[in-house]
This record gives structure tokens, sequence and C-alpha cells, in this order.
């Protein structure tokens, strides 16, 4: 738990944080609209008597009261994609339209690139990228079962992707994950500050490409599941500096309690731009840990 | 080939184009393939050897719903076989071949009906087995 400690002046109620590391995520599915429709699933889930409640503040979500929702014919049939809440945010905040060209920038395993492609109606373009061969086979399997047909998946270095226009563009960027812990505790005791640093250079450097791929007047989100400021707000705010024409949105979900981007930490100032952006913690909505920022192309 | 086999209205498939790469033909959103790299385009659709194709299960699974015949959908006892991956005889106005496997209106996937015998054609990643399955297939009554 050493690995939080740092958050305890930064994170309110820091002690309900603690105590909701420790407990294990619930289980959290997305209904596939491709494939199925929200009172179709859950009158097929009440006649086969599978418990679940659906989301506050998200018509698609649901928590299932289930061991093992891979398990669940829906799964088998596609119209439900087991994915954890708070990461339905960022293609909520993203806002893809039928018809767009949009590119999920790190793509594996798709959960997202999935939840784009229902969002788009399987109209458009869609490319989930991703470079590790290893990973772009759970991307594929998950977007053939989603039934996605606007899908391209391709293998880039997402810091050297070719120059194509988007009209938006994904960046859930790898990041040192503390915001799942309750799924793996030991992500806590991995996380030190060389490897947050280490990673921020890749994603600057992914952020940064974004920003060149999406068209003058175009979105580009940046999430990432941990807490730490040198992964987030000093990925953004560094961006924001040096690319012109590119600026910040402010990012609020209906429904979820956050807070806001940190406008410093640790001795340095992101500036108060940085407010636009949102943290999501454990303790708020019972989910994992989550950073979104939006950033709009001018 | 799909509408004389499942006789599927060809309006189902209206913005979607095809393309064939080897002995797979896939569905896809847009009629130009984009110029970049890619792993994959679009889904799956069928396979095609010689002059016998295949659907495949997430094809089905899409547009199988639209099929006007070949399509059988199964009671709670028989679809539990068929995800489990398994053999049955079954009884049923199907011609032999491929056909759209449905429970309580949604496609489950592919099966092969011949002489009365129906083989689930569920890719193995993906079947379930008794003991598995959470949700138990309700046949709507209980």
């Amino acid at each position: 738990m050493d690995g939080l400690e740092r958050y305890r002046g930064i994170v309110p109620e820091f002690e309900r944080l603690i105590e909701a590391i420790v407990r294990p995520l619930p289980v959290t599915a997305r209904i596939n609209t491709l494939k199925t429709d929200r009172d179709r699933l859950l009158f097929r889930l009440r006649e086969a008597k599978v418990p679940f409640q659906p989301f506050s503040w998200y018509s698609l979500g649901l928590k299932l009261d289930v061991e093992k929702p891979g398990n669940l014919i829906e799964n088998l049939m596609g119209h439900i994609h087991v994915q954890e809440e708070i990461s339905m945010v960022s293609p909520i905040i993203l806002d893809p339209k039928p018809g767009e060209r949009v590119l999920d920038l790190c793509a594996a395993p798709g959960s997202k690139t999935t939840q784009i492609a229902s969002m788009m109606v399987n109209r458009g373009l869609l490319v989930a990228n991703d470079p590790a061969n290893t990973r772009v086979a759970s991307l594929r399997s998950n977007c053939e079962r989603a039934g996605a047909i606007n899908v391209v998946v391709t293998r880039y270095d997402g810091r050297r992707f070719p120059s194509h226009e988007f009209d938006r563009v994904l960046v859930d960027a790898p990041c040192t994950g503390q915001g799942m812990a309750r799924k793996d505790l030991s992500v806590l005791d991995r996380w030190s500050l060389k490897r947050s640093l280490g990673l921020q250079r890749l994603q600057r450097a992914l952020l940064r490409r974004a920003t060149d791929l999406a068209k003058p007047g175009g979105t580009v989100v940046y999430s990432t599941c941990t807490f730490a400021p040198e992964e987030n707000e000093a990925v953004v705010s560094w961006v924001a500096d040096q690319v012109e024409r590119v600026r910040l949105e402010k990012v609020s979900i209906p429904g979820l309690e956050s807070c806001p981007g940190l406008v410093e930490w640790d001795g340095s100032l992101f500036g108060d731009e940085m407010e636009k952006c949102i943290r999501y913690y454990p303790h708020q909505n019972d989910t994992g840990g989550f950073f979104v920022a939006k950033l709009i192309k001018e | 080939m799909w509408w004389s086999r499942f006789g599927t209205p060809l309006s189902t498939f209206e913005g979607v184009s095809f393309y064939r790469k080897g002995r797979n033909v896939w569905a896809f959103s847009l009629p130009e393939i984009p110029d970049m790299r890619c792993e994959s385009v679009g889904l799956r659709f069928m396979s095609v050897r010689g002059r016998v194709w295949k659907p495949t299960t997430y094809a089905l699974q899409l547009f199988g719903r639209f099929a006007t015949k070949n399509a059988v959908d199964l009671g709670p006892d028989q679809a539990e076989k068929f995800i489990a991956g398994e053999q049955q005889s079954l009884e049923a106005d199907l011609e032999d071949g491929y056909v759209v496997v449905s429970h309580r209106g949604d496609v489950l996937g592919c099966g092969l009906y011949t002489r009365g015998e129906l083989v689930s054609q569920l890719p193995k990643e993906r079947r379930i087995v008794k003991e598995g399955i959470e949700n138990c297939l309700s046949d709507g009554d209980s």
C-alpha cells in the first residue's frame, strides 16, 4: 500500500481509498448494441435469472452478480462485453459519430475499441492499433465477437503511426496501472517513480503524435488507469505546451463523482487549465481509478 | 449465396462491402481498404474452399437473424449441447449444409446439418461446457 501514500495530500477522504483498494472490483459489462438492444438483453437476463443492476450514469452498463461472466451465453453471442465500469468513460468522452474516421492508438485488448465501434453503429472507419503481436490476438478476437465490421487492426508503433487524418483519436496509454489495484494489488508494489517517468516519455510521444493525426477541429482523448500525475497531468500539460493550436476542453460525466486534474504536483506547476481534466478514485464510484483529458485541435 | 441459402434480404447488407483475401471473404464498412499496413480489415464473413462456402459464427451472429430459411431455433437442452460444441440428432425443416442456429430468437452461431444430425461449428475457444454455464438457458416459462 506504500505506493499510494504519496497521494494522501491530493485524494479526498484518503482513508476510504485505502479501504476501497483491497476490495475486489464489481463484475461489470457493457451491452453491445451492434448485436442486441438494452431491452432485449435485460429481458434475457431476467428470464435466465442472472442477477444484475444497471449503472445509474450509463444506460449500457451493468453490474453482474455472477462469478464467471465469461461463461454467460450472452457473452458467447457478443451481446455483452465484460468491461470495467470506469473504463467505459473514455469512449463516451471521445464521443465518436457514425461515419467518422477514428483512431484508437493503443487499442488492445479492445474493450474501448468495441465500445467505439458500437457508438459508430458499425459505420465509417475505426483503426485499432497496437504494436504488440500477442495483444493483437485478443484485440481481433474481441472485435470479431462484438461483430465490428468497421474496424481495421494495425500494428504500428503508435509514436510513428503513419500520417492520416482522423476526426477523433483515443490514446488510452500504457501506464503503471495503479487504478487497477483492485484487480491485482501487486501493481502497487511494482510501481516506482522511475517506471512512471519511463512511461511518461512514451505517453508524451504517443499523445503528441495523436495531436498530429487529428484533423483541424478534431478531438483527442488521453486516458490512463493510474493515479501518478507524472503519467497524467505532466503528459497532457507538456503536449498542450509543445503543440500549437491545441486546447483543453472540460471533461465531465453527469452521475459520476470525480476530482479535477491537478494544477501542481511535487513542485511542478501544470497550470489552471489542468483542472479541465478529470480524476476518478476507486472509492468515489466503487470502480477502478482513472484519468481522462480531452484536447481539441484548432 | 446468402440469399439462396438463408433467404437473407439484400437490404441486410446495405452499406457493407465484401472483399476476398485468400480463402476468406471479409465484410467491411467502406468500399475501399485504407492505405495502411493492415492486420485485418472488417469481420471475417465466410470461408471459401472451391465451390463450398462456410459462414463464420460471427457473421451469423450479426446477420443471421435476418435469415428466412435454413435457420433453426433450439430448445434449452439442445442449445446447451450446441454451445458445448456437441453433435445431436435434430428433426427440423432444414436442407443439408450450414445453418443458422439460434436460441429464443438470438443467434448462437453456425451449425452443420447432415441427414438429421446437427454439428456445432462454434469456435473451440467460444464453447461453454455444461457445468460452466452461468446463464442457464431458460425456456421462458419458468
